[in-house]
């Protein structure tokens, strides 16, 4: 194989044109993280100025181990496998059923395709809002309809079962978009002549599907599915515009957030605890770790025995 | 293109963009970097200066804010208001990210509040206390203006060791009901002074399919704010009910508590609208002076938006009668609420202090007042409004209300509060004996846990 940058020195430019991206990715990224780990072992407040003391474990233990409100943190820990679990499923059968209706070569199915991806590009605060004037229990369009059956719910303001449920519904609904994109990105690389050798073998729809579009599509399942699981793991920004901080629903996610930056119920005043958050962080991030590690190795072992 | 032109090329477009992310960042104020003639005694500065206000979203204030700020700009052409408005419970963060990137001159902070006290254990310093400890805070000691203030707000809402570090602009009750004084008078029911009352009350609305209560319970904090009148009505002395939480004195279970619980479940299941779980904290007041609900359990602050949203509504404001004894209800609790503070590193310290000053002026603070409704800490503004005429015969009975001497003991469970939000429809309880026991088995766990 040629080399396209030539000899000598010049074999330095790939490295030379990484160095922007690497710079950012250690401004922004890793250089971040790794200050995050440091300050989860101290009592930083995220201030200017004041002291950061080293405090060891403290934070961890206090965040596992100390009397209720640690079991409050450990059931929002559940609460997170919960919602990520549902969200992946659902959220990934979707997609799929979505994608390959769309992928048909039928009338307006590229009108269809922006209509599924659309939520994508409205950002989180423009789809809370917009759900939250659905939702809303006194007078609302979806209260109406069900109202014409007899029905009614407190929608996000009901109990924390069914609010937590509506924020799943919602996320579904927001990033379907992204996964239908992917799977049709997939299913437009399966070559159409397998698919004629397929019916002229006399394969049904679902054999043609089960032996040819599913083990091609193999490497956007895996996209999907890592995705949707890192993606559902980190989810919070939907808990914080929908509902608020409610006992029984929070995620971990959210907890973080709202134990760093001092969100308040009432009138409260409360502390800065960026250590304490970032210990919270830490923990979601070996969990995201060691379910993304497992399940990387899992889809790369079954990308490797289908398509060897 | 020749190799050793793409090379050249490729090396400056990576030095390029190193140079440019290390860049100093933008001067985030324009002008204000610039530096300003000192002038004696508060004159206007001689150089342009920008100046950053930071406030919380509250309509009436915020409109307010804009006439004061179009006013102190046209007295003063050299100084350009930059206001930022952001919601109320992100005030402290952005104050501190704000605060620590150096990019504030002026900020709205709430009234100074739970702070640790003695027989407290492990707590940590509330935020505005850690500000002031990392030198993020103007000391104001001995600014002329204070002395516009009455003397125990400069001391009780801005002061720590002996310093100034804000000036808090009015108080508010969060403990009182709004009530349509035209569905009381068309329905012939009497202002409800004890508990039977309010429940008497509330049943004639509903036989009446009106509903008696409404409140933005999908905030959350609405609804548990709306009965801490039920709460001051059983524990007058707040102070001393924090220090019995803490100390054990007093139990979220016992006896006394159990009472207050069995009507909190009252006022949540059958008092509040069905719905009520569904509005907006801001979108209430809307609700409220529609005419379609009878009452509105809420802070003072929501007055001039319910004027604001029907200003021929008539309506009256009362204190939470969560007593059977009249005479235990006829307290105000609630709390300091919006006042300035000056960023220590602030380069527009002059400006600063002017913006506060002219702000301070008797004339500019009863505006001030006239328009949020705030219980004036000048002493001599005046309740010129209509919740402030509401307000006038029980004023000598303010209080500040539990929420601004409680701090949880770390370890305590999420329930942990005297909040009627725990009951059903708004959460999972419908058993007062069960939540009291719950909400007191949570703090126990805190309580045990800082031992």
């Amino acid at each position: 194989m040629s080399y396209h940058f030539g000899r000598g020195w010049a074999k330095l430019i790939p490295y030379l044109l990484l160095l922007p991206g690497l710079f950012f990715y250690f401004l922004i990224s890793f250089g971040p993280s790794m200050a995050t780990a440091f300050y989860s072992f101290t009592d930083a407040t995220g201030i200017r100025g004041a002291p950061v003391r080293w405090i060891g474990f403290d934070n961890y233990r206090e965040f596992l181990f100390m009397g209720r409100a640690s079991l409050d943190n450990l059931d929002a820990l559940k609460r997170t496998l919960i919602f990520s679990f549902v969200v992946t499923t659902v959220q990934f059968t979707l997609g799929l059923i979505v994608a390959l209706i769309v992928n048909q070569k039928l009338r307006f199915s590229n009108i269809f395709r922006t209509i599924y991806f659309m939520p994508v590009i409205l950002g989180v605060v423009i789809q809370g809002l917009m759900w939250s004037l659905f939702l809303f229990p006194i007078g609302g369009p979806v209260a109406k309809l069900l109202a014409l059956f007899g029905l009614r719910s407190e929608f996000l303001g009901g109990q924390p079962a069914e609010a937590f449920a509506w924020v799943i519904f919602i996320q579904i609904w927001a990033n379907l978009g992204v996964t239908m994109m992917i799977f049709i990105a997939g299913l437009q690389t399966i070559p159409s002549e397998l698919y004629e050798a397929a019916r002229i073998d006399g394969a049904n729809t679902w054999q043609v599907f089960t032996n040819v579009t599913w083990p091609l599509l193999t490497p956007s399942v895996n996209t999907n599915l890592l995705l949707n699981t890192i993606g559902s793991l980190q989810a919070w920004q939907l808990f914080l515009v929908l509902l608020g901080y409610r006992n029984g629903t929070q995620v971990l996610g959210y907890l973080i957030y709202a134990t760093g930056f001092g969100q308040t119920s009432g009138s409260v005043t409360t502390s800065f605890r960026q250590g304490y958050a970032a210990a919270a962080s830490i923990v979601l991030f070996l969990l995201v770790l060691v379910i993304g590690m497992t399940l990387q190795q899992y889809l790369q072992r079954r990308e490797k025995r289908i398509l060897g | 293109m020749s190799k050793k032109l793409f090379l050249f090329l490729s090396l400056m477009v990576v030095f390029a963009t190193l140079l440019a992310a290390c860049a100093s960042p933008a001067t985030p104020a324009g002008d204000s970097a610039q530096p300003q003639a000192t002038t004696a005694g508060g004159e206007k500065p001689a150089q342009k200066v920008t100046l950053r206000v930071l406030v919380h979203q509250n309509p009436p204030m915020v409109a307010f804010m804009e006439t004061f700020n179009k006013q102190f700009q046209d007295r003063h052409p050299n100084i350009t208001v930059d206001m930022s408005i952001v919601n109320a419970n992100d005030l402290s963060t952005v104050s501190q990210t704000r605060l620590s990137a150096n990019d504030i001159d002026v900020l709205d902070i709430f009234g100074f509040a739970n702070g640790a006290q003695p027989y407290m254990k492990m707590v940590d310093p509330p935020n505005w206390q850690q500000l002031i400890e990392a030198g993020l805070l103007m000391d104001l000691t001995g600014q002329d203006f204070l002395q516009n203030y009455d003397e125990p707000t400069i001391k009780d809402a801005g002061s720590y060791n002996g310093k100034v570090y804000a000036v808090n602009l009015g108080r508010v009750i969060y403990s009182g009901i709004f009530y349509n004084k035209k569905l009381f008078e068309q329905y012939n029911v009497s202002v409800p002074t004890t508990w039977p009352e309010l429940v008497a009350a509330c049943e004639t609305f509903k036989a009446a399919n009106i509903p008696c209560m409404t409140a933005g319970g999908k905030d959350g904090w609405p609804i548990f704010v709306g009965a801490y009148g039920l709460l001051g009505a059983m524990y007058p002395d707040q102070a001393a009910l924090v220090e019995g939480l803490w100390t054990g004195t007093i139990k979220w279970n016992d006896a006394k508590s159990l009472e207050m619980w069995r009507k909190m479940q009252v006022y949540a299941r059958d008092m509040m609208e069905e719905g009520a779980s569904g509005i907006a904290g801001d979108a209430a007041p809307g609700r409220f002076a529609s005419g379609a609900v009878a009452m509105f359990p809420g802070g003072s602050w929501y007055a001039p938006a319910i004027e604001a949203a029907q200003p021929d509504f008539d309506w009256g404001y009362i204190p939470f009668p969560g007593s059977d004894n009249p005479e235990d209800n006829k307290y105000w609790f609630g709390k300091y609420d919006q006042g300035w503070a000056i960023a220590a590193n602030t380069p527009n310290k002059e400006a600063a202090l002017l913006y506060l000053k002219e702000f301070s002026e008797p004339a500019n603070y009863q505006a001030f007042v006239d328009a949020v409704g705030f219980i004036p800490t000048q002493p001599t503004a005046k309740l010129n409004t209509k919740i402030g005429a509401e307000i006038a015969p029980y004023l000598a009975n303010f209080r500040v209300g539990y929420e601004q001497y409680w701090v949880a003991p770390k370890g305590a469970g999420q329930y942990a509060n005297p909040w009627a939000s725990y009951f059903k429809p708004f959460g999972t309880f419908d058993d007062p004996q069960q939540l009291a026991d719950k909400v007191q088995a949570d703090l126990q766990a805190g309580l045990d846990a800082v031992k």
